[in-house]
């Protein structure tokens, strides 16, 4: 015979239609977000990962200033590679980006056409998908420098170019204002050839095994390419941004997703748990009669434990049927919104459903298998008398009376339902934190870009770029004309301009990976950056320490934005270690130096040259406040200007705008689930007292004065108490978020109106809910007190 | 002896606030009789059926049942015998409230291997034409009549009851025991019941009055009358 009391799940779900629905869309919500995120992060992994081998994405290029003949190529492929012409032209068009437009390849870094057609002829171009949808350009419309014009036949994602780095020196990539194209061969034939830039891609005949041995064999190619031509850059794949950077950044959300759902998991397991509770206590009459005529703990452990599972199992069936089919597509999105990658095509994951479903379903089990466990120890007696604490009963706190009598029955409300409010706030607390994100990240990075601009050093910042040639060159002959003509070529008459020197090391530190430090050598008396170095002289010791570690101390001041990233104080020291090789510098932080843009060090010029055994006129860029026009382009490496500096918030802004608006929907659905559940369980477990109210002859207005009253006074105490704790939370959150998986500092530093917004969303929220435990209120049968009084 | 009470004593409470409920309280009952125990409230008497029937714990001496101590009995045994060989009715009906009649009563019958017929308890309970209600669409003395039938089902050894009529009218009172009197007499099961109402010694077999958490008087009734004749 089946259980008889199975019958009453049906009744029990439409009985309770309200709070079993409300569960059962946020878990549906959050299961299918999080499932769709999970197969669309494992079905964008598996499309990255295989793009490498099914468009034949390059081991390396180097750049030359001229075409290669082809017996230097010949040359160059006699150490075990073929190398590819991929040359290319950059056009700045009107809509004030630039577009790098190549021929389309191919051979090598093969292009995926997402949507439309190749270019066939001359006029057409296709362009970055990503590009065109952040500059909102169709297929059919025509782009133009002014002078020359392409209409759009199609998007394209190139596979060497997954992230939009202009320069593979910058920190972030932009793709709004850098973009990437294809054009026929009869198209990229008509560019002049003082518009090309000669660039060349190489594969090796046999792929190194691991980076170690890939960054040795580097080495030695760019000293043999060295030989052969002259070179202007060199970067094999592992150094490429432009390849790597998506895959480094994938899987960095994945924890934090898994943490969003299980933390969702255990606090709607938890809220299963308080209804539960309040159905014991609801029954425990008949609960008490089921366990003396011979029901045992289990099977009502059993029955009382179905509901949620059998949820939960609902929740998670339809959540993963969302999670494969309509939320990838929100997820990818997502992905594309921040990356341009190539066609994507959903791949089941097992793991995802057992991390969206087993898991879930297991704390789901557990939380609520401990809890019945505990509620159903008591003895049957103990049930039909309805005495079911566990401890004596306390005396009652006592309450003045000159606390007004609705005051007093008010607090009286609210140490009864004490755990029920710590569920409240615990709740609440979550959903602020979610609210404080997807509010504040946008306005975080407007801040930062206003900051950023009156804490520039300068207007202009150049980077040199010194040509490889003068690294890869055996010929020290060579190598030092090479340094003539650079030394000749990077001179200004530009009167704002000031020399600085600048190396870059790594961090050591374990807890991130490792990222670019910027040290900055300083001349005296700078106009530009106001550092009194003359303590730092004294305090300077230059020794080396030991031999095969490069080892020195030396005092410097660091960037604001280093400080606050890595906390370093006066007096702290840091480890620094250059990227592929195993010297190490140990610096002593004097002071720090108010600048947010990029994590960097400052020191005298004459102490960052004597540290890293340069010249004493070595230089390596220059701070100006006007354009410098007079430097021949090719040795300037990088500008840093205000647009670069933006980089970082832009790109944010751009990749998880949209997503904010979700975070904020799903904040205001937990706040909804969590504030109707709870402040119902309030009114369930007062229906009795409520009922008898009404026979007293209390309006349903005092009545709601009196209960609902008590959980408002709870929401807003747990609104305000929240806001103050996540906002430490999510600065630490957000620390460890930058330290992760992102280079540079954002400070988390918002407006008090950001505060203000998510008050009033709480208790705009709180009003919809009270507004239906109110009608709730009206509905309590003035029978329910006489039905129960035994 | 088919139930057996030696000496039980049981007290609540410690220090200056003890009481003691049950001061040793021994009977014998026979399978098949149906005892009264009788006495005024606080007198102990539904202590004493909660330890016979193993939901409350005697400090001293023991029940035995068919001759097995239920005070040895660990937990899980104790709840396995309860769900064999014993039936509970208690003056608050409690049905489940969101199942039927005839699935409360299905819920007394899941527990046995062997029960009774349902439709046939249902005719015997008078609430046959009821069974698909829910228990607040029922009076007081159907919502009883249903609780009774839960305990029956399964055809319990024994039948345990704790005020049954307590909340119920003189006449819908009567039909309960009358229904308990035919229940007994068809199924043979020994019933033990709580009363304080004196009336209803007259239809037992053996009656049981308690004062102080002890026996005051115990006998057989020799000149048992049917429920029907009883009045109060």
């Amino acid at each position: 015979m089946k259980n008889p009391l199975n019958k009453r799940f049906i009744r029990e779900l439409k009985q309770e239609a309200g709070k079993y629905l409300v569960i059962f869309i946020l878990l549906v919500t959050i299961i299918g977000f999080v499932s769709g995120f999970l197969v669309a992060d494992g079905s964008m992994r598996i499309t990255y990962d295989g793009s490498f081998e099914k468009y034949n994405i390059e081991d390396g290029y180097f750049d030359v200033s001229k075409e290669m003949t082809e017996n230097q190529k010949a040359a160059v492929e006699e150490n075990d590679v073929a190398v590819y012409e991929n040359y290319y032209v950059e056009q700045n068009l009107t809509n004030e980006s630039t577009l790098r437009i190549f021929q389309n390849r191919t051979d090598v870094d093969k292009a995926c056409l997402m949507e439309g057609a190749f270019p066939a002829k001359a006029g057409e171009i296709a362009i970055d998908r990503m590009y065109a949808d952040n500059n909102k350009i169709q297929i059919g419309d025509t782009i133009s420098t002014g002078s020359r014009k392409w209409r759009v036949t199609g998007y394209v994602a190139l596979s060497d170019y997954s992230a939009l780095f202009s320069n593979n020196n910058d920190t972030m990539f932009d793709a709004v204002k850098f973009g990437v194209a294809v054009v026929a061969a009869e198209e990229f034939e008509t560019f002049r050839t003082k518009e090309l830039n000669y660039r060349y891609s190489w594969v090796y005949d046999t792929k190194p095994a691991n980076e170690t041995k890939e960054n040795n064999i580097a080495e030695d190619l760019m000293k043999s390419i060295g030989k052969v031509v002259t070179l202007e850059a060199f970067v094999p794949q592992y150094q490429n941004q432009s390849i790597h950077f998506t895959g480094n950044d994938m899987g960095s959300d994945k924890a934090m997703m898994e943490m969003l759902l299980y933390i969702v998991v255990v606090i709607l397991a938890f809220v299963f748990g308080s209804t539960i509770s309040n159905t014991i206590t609801r029954e425990a009459n008949t609960i008490g009669t089921l366990r003396a005529s011979g029901y045992t703990r289990c099977e009502l452990v059993r029955h009382y434990l179905v509901l949620p599972l059998i949820v939960t199992i609902a929740g998670a069936a339809v959540g993963n049927v969302l999670g494969y089919t309509v939320m990838p597509n929100i997820v990818k999105n997502m992905y594309y919104g921040s990356y341009s990658l190539t066609k994507y095509e959903t791949i089941l994951n097992a793991d995802a459903f057992f991390r969206t479903t087993v898991i879930p379903l297991v704390a789901m089990l557990v939380i609520n298998l401990l809890i019945l466990s505990y509620k159903l120890t008591l003895s049957p007696l103990q049930f039909l008398r309805r005495d079911l604490r566990r401890r004596k009963a306390k005396r009652a706190i006592r309450l003045g009376n000159r606390i007004s009598f609705f005051a007093r029955f008010r607090l009286r409300i609210i140490f009864q339902n004490r755990s029920n409010y710590l569920m409240l706030f615990i709740g609440i607390l979550f959903a602020n934190l979610l609210l404080l994100f997807g509010m504040g990240l946008p306005v975080v990075l407007e801040h930062y870009q206003e900051n950023i601009q009156q804490n520039m050093f300068s207007k202009y910042q150049y980077m040199l770029n010194v040509p490889t040639s003068i690294l890869s060159s055996d010929s020290k002959v060579k190598s030092l004309l090479s340094m003539m003509e650079f030394s000749y070529g990077v001179e200004t008459d530009n009167e704002t301009a000031e020399k600085f020197s600048a190396y870059s090391l790594n961090t050591t530190d374990d807890i991130c990976d490792s990222e670019e430090i910027l040290l900055y050598g300083i001349v005296d008396d700078s106009k530009y950056i106001s550092i009194d170095f003359a303590d730092l002289a004294a305090e300077s010791d230059t020794e080396k320490q030991g031999t095969s570690n490069q080892e020195l101390t030396n005092s410097v001041y660091v960037s604001s934005a280093y400080a606050d990233k890595y906390q370093l104080k006066p007096g702290d020291t840091v480890n620094l270690k250059e990227k592929y090789k195993d010297d190490t510098y140990q610096f002593q932080v004097s002071g720090i130096y108010p600048y947010i843009g990029t994590l960097c060090i400052f020191m005298p010029q004459e102490q960052l040259n004597r540290i890293f055994d340069m010249e004493d006129d070595y230089f390596a860029g220059y701070f100006a406040d006007t354009e410098i026009t007079d430097i021949n382009t090719k040795y300037i490496g990088s500008v840093v200007d205000l647009e670069a500096l933006t980089k970082v918030s832009r790109q944010l802004d751009v990749s998880m705008g949209n997503m904010m608006y979700l975070v904020d929907g799903f904040a205001i659905l937990i706040f909804i689930v969590l504030i109707y559940l709870l402040s119902k369980l309030v009114i369930e477990k007062n229906a009795q007292s409520i009922s008898m109210t009404k026979i007293l002859g209390y309006s349903n207005g005092e009545i709601g004065r009196l209960y609902i009253f008590a959980t408002s006074l709870m929401v807003v105490l747990s609104l305000l108490v929240t806001i103050v704790v996540d906002y430490f939370l999510i600065v630490w959150l957000f620390r460890v978020m930058m330290l992760k998986s992102m280079s540079g500092w954002i400070q988390f530093e918002i407006d008090k109106s950001v505060y203000i917004h998510m008050f009033i969303t709480g208790i705009l929220t709180y009003a919809v809910v009270a507004l239906m435990e109110f009608r709730k209120i009206q509905k309590v049968p003035m029978d329910e007190a006489l039905k129960n009084a035994e | 002896m088919f139930l057996e009470i030696n000496n039980i004593k049981k007290s609540f409470g410690e220090g200056d606030s003890r009481i003691e409920v049950l001061k040793g309280i021994g009977l014998g009952i026979e399978r098949g009789e149906f005892c009264v125990l009788l006495g005024p409230s606080g007198c102990g008497k539904s202590t004493l059926l909660n330890i016979i029937g193993g939901i409350d714990h005697s400090d001293e001496g023991y029940i035995s049942i068919d001759g097995e101590k239920t005070g040895e009995m660990k937990e899980k045994k104790l709840t396995l015998y309860r769900r064999k060989h014993l039936g509970y009715i208690f003056q608050m009906y409690n049905l489940i409230p969101n199942l039927t009649v005839r699935e409360n009563i299905e819920v007394g019958a899941y527990l046995s291997d062997h029960p009774f017929d349902i439709n046939e308890m249902l005719k015997t309970l008078g609430i046959y034409e009821h069974q698909y209600k829910l228990p607040n669409q029922l009076s007081g003395g159907q919502q009883q009549r249903t609780a009774i039938g839960r305990a029956l089902i399964k055809n319990p050894d024994i039948l345990l009851c704790d005020e049954p009529t307590g909340a119920l009218d003189y006449r819908t009172s009567k039909e309960i025991l009358k229904l308990i009197e035919t229940v007994n007499q068809k199924y043979g099961n020994t019933i033990v019941m709580v009363t304080h109402n004196d009336a209803i010694k007259h239809m037992a077999d053996y009656v049981v009055h308690l004062k102080d958490g002890t026996i005051r008087k115990k006998y057989r009734n020799e000149n048992k009358i049917s429920a029907d004749e009883l009045d109060w």
